[in-house]
């Protein structure tokens, strides 16, 4: 990348960066809904406020012509989960010609939606055989379980502050990083109330901050859509979560809504 | 010299002081949470303390402390400071002791001088206490001995249909107008209260410290989720981190900011080399109960805990200071709890 090759250069005000070669960018997406892409777009004019320190080269959702090949790209932002066998290749070429690759939102990140078929109920991995047209991998792997990803940006979708700050760090030749904090550090902060103490199934104390505790903030339970922190405690909220009289078919759902189930809690599996 | 106001009054006295300053009241919110908002005339909250403290108001959970921009050979530097006038209502007791120990904090002991952005915040804010008219739940203030409030400028003691007003400073009796105002012709209402949360107070900063492998702190820390409320809730609680951004298309300024941080998060204790000191959520718990009932007493004297029992109540799995403190007071000197 080029900010990184002269460290010295890279490391200072913005007007020395417009100097600079643009970094050549590429967003690309696998199996998802495409709205993480569309957050990126839904900056607009923050959008346009960087483009005088990069040039998006490859884009089937911003450009007419979508795919330049095996033109060398700075950093790729790839979202969706790798489903089909072409997908495998795709982000195999992609990874190839970045120098960093960053994957965005859930799907991406840990699998998120399309990793729901990784549980299937028994006998429905047959009907499906029956019915499908298209050529598809035995799982929905996140990014990760097929090729070397070098950043993370979760969520369902992005955080679009995120988004621009990771841009801006890396921009600079800073490394972005992802600190490991539950979702409950932002919803305190905000000064609002705990829907666990309320009584309602909160995943906020076991998911990754970075969504400013949106969903919590507005009343609604946090469903764990930025995937899991290192530092989680399973045992300790299921187990709060059984006091508070829920089976265990709730507690599967709610922990593998967009995440797949934690070693901590395979207990939980047996009936589903 | 004392005063008394009728209740049916104080929404109007709030608005005469809204016209001159940022006034800030406890208020319920629609979801539930108890806070300090700013006077809007909206129905205010006076039944306990609030879950989340006036802390907020002096130590934001997020603040930019200053713009840079690049110079010819330098860099110009804008703080920001908050010089905004502030006048609190209802800070409780137990609340006006936390900000007694941010005081020291922030204004002695700090090694570079004080910290201008609180000070400024601290000078410019008129506090109006308000007494409890009984114990709250968690609260365990009698045994700290915060029950009486300090460093205040005006204390409002509701009785009846009013509210009994004794001016602790000049600025303070300067807000008390003659329109709202009549000079109280009985003495200070007495207000001792009961709390049914109580602290072992003998020996405690020894009694914990020594005893720092007592299984409670495993037995605790294991349930611990670490969520950070605990210490989010509290009023004395103060640790930060600095962050730096840069902005794309603002006249290439860029900002410092600094935001509150939680010691029950492994980040906190983790240096170079990402070695982390406090891997273990029983070691984090204990660095956090330690702090307020040991470490500060023994560095400063001054006891950090104001026995408000917020973290007791904020806690989702039912994690409780006192409990974990009479636990060792109970094995260490053999008093039954």
């Amino acid at each position: 990348m080029a900010a990184q090759k002269n460290p010295e250069k890279s490391r200072c005000a913005p007007e020395t960066l417009a100097a600079a070669p643009k970094v050549k960018v590429g967003l690309f997406s696998l199996t998802c809904c495409e709205g993480c892409i569309f957050t990126i777009l839904d900056l607009e004019e923050k959008l346009l406020a960087a483009l005088p320190f990069i040039n998006i080269v490859e884009s089937a959702a911003l450009l007419e012509k979508p795919l330049a090949g095996s033109e060398k790209l700075d950093i790729s932002f790839v979202e969706g989960s790798v489903i089909t066998p072409g997908e495998e290749g795709l982000i195999k070429r992609i990874r190839e010609k970045s120098t960093v690759l960053v994957a965005l939102g859930a799907c991406a990140a840990i699998a998120g939606i399309p990793g729901m078929r990784n549980a299937l109920p028994a006998g429905m991995e047959a009907k499906i055989q029956q019915v499908k047209t298209l050529a598809v991998r035995a799982k929905a792997s996140p990014l990760s379980d097929v090729v070397p990803v070098d950043y993370v940006l979760p969520g369902c979708s992005i955080n679009e502050k995120e988004f621009l700050l990771f841009l801006q760090k890396i921009l600079i030749g800073w490394k972005p990083r992802l600190e490991d904090v539950p979702v409950c550090f932002e919803c305190k902060r905000n000064q609002d109330p705990c829907l666990l103490l309320k009584g309602e199934l909160c995943l906020g104390p076991v998911s990754f901050a970075g969504c400013d505790a949106m969903c919590p903030g507005n009343g609604a339970q946090c469903i764990g859509c930025r995937g899991f922190t290192k530092d989680a405690n399973f045992s300790s909220l299921d187990a709060l979560f059984k006091e508070m009289g829920e089976g265990k078919r709730e507690r599967y759902n709610l922990f593998t809504y967009f995440n797949q189930l934690p070693e901590a809690l395979k207990e939980l599996k047996g009936e589903n | 010299m004392n005063f008394t106001i009728k209740k049916e009054q104080l929404p109007s006295f709030l608005d005469v002081l809204a016209k001159k300053s940022a006034v800030f009241v406890p208020v319920e919110e629609d979801s539930g949470a108890t806070i300090f908002a700013p006077w809007e005339g909206q129905q205010l909250f006076l039944e306990g303390r609030t879950l989340f403290s006036p802390k907020f108001l002096f130590r934001p959970s997020q603040e930019k402390i200053f713009f840079f921009r690049k110079q010819t050979g330098s860099y110009e530097i804008s703080p920001l400071d908050d010089k905004k006038q502030k006048i609190v209502f209802g800070i409780r007791p137990c609340d006006t002791h936390a900000l007694n120990v941010l005081d020291q904090l922030f204004e002695k002991y700090c090694d570079c001088g004080s910290d201008q952005f609180y000070t400024s915040r601290r000078k410019n804010t008129v506090l109006i206490a308000l007494q409890c008219k009984g114990p709250c739940e968690n609260g365990f203030c009698t045994s700290m001995g915060t029950s009486q409030p300090v460093g205040h400028d005006l204390l409002f003691i509701e009785r009846g249909n009013d509210f009994f007003v004794t001016a602790a400073t000049e600025r303070g009796k300067r807000l008390l107008g003659k329109k709202f105002f009549k000079p109280a012709k009985d003495t200070a209402p007495s207000r001792k209260l009961e709390c049914q949360n109580s602290l072992e107070t003998k020996n405690l900063a020894q009694n914990l410290y020594s005893n720092f492998n007592h299984p409670v702190w495993k037995q605790e820390g294991d349930r611990c989720l670490s969520c950070t409320s605990c210490t989010q809730v509290c009023p004395t609680c103060y640790c930060y981190f600095i962050e730096d951004n840069f902005l794309f298309g603002s006249d290439k300024e860029s900002e410092r900011s600094r935001q509150l941080d939680s010691c029950q998060l492994q980040r906190f204790s983790k240096v170079a080399g990402n070695h982390v000191f406090r891997k273990s959520r029983a070691a984090r718990l204990r660095q956090f109960v330690l702090h307020k009932l040991s470490y500060y007493q023994q560095h400063h004297g001054l006891q950090l805990c104001i026995g408000c029992g917020r973290c007791i109540a904020a806690c989702p799995v039912d994690i409780d200071l006192t409990k974990i403190a009479n636990e060792i007071q109970k094995d260490t000197l053999g008093v039954k709890k």
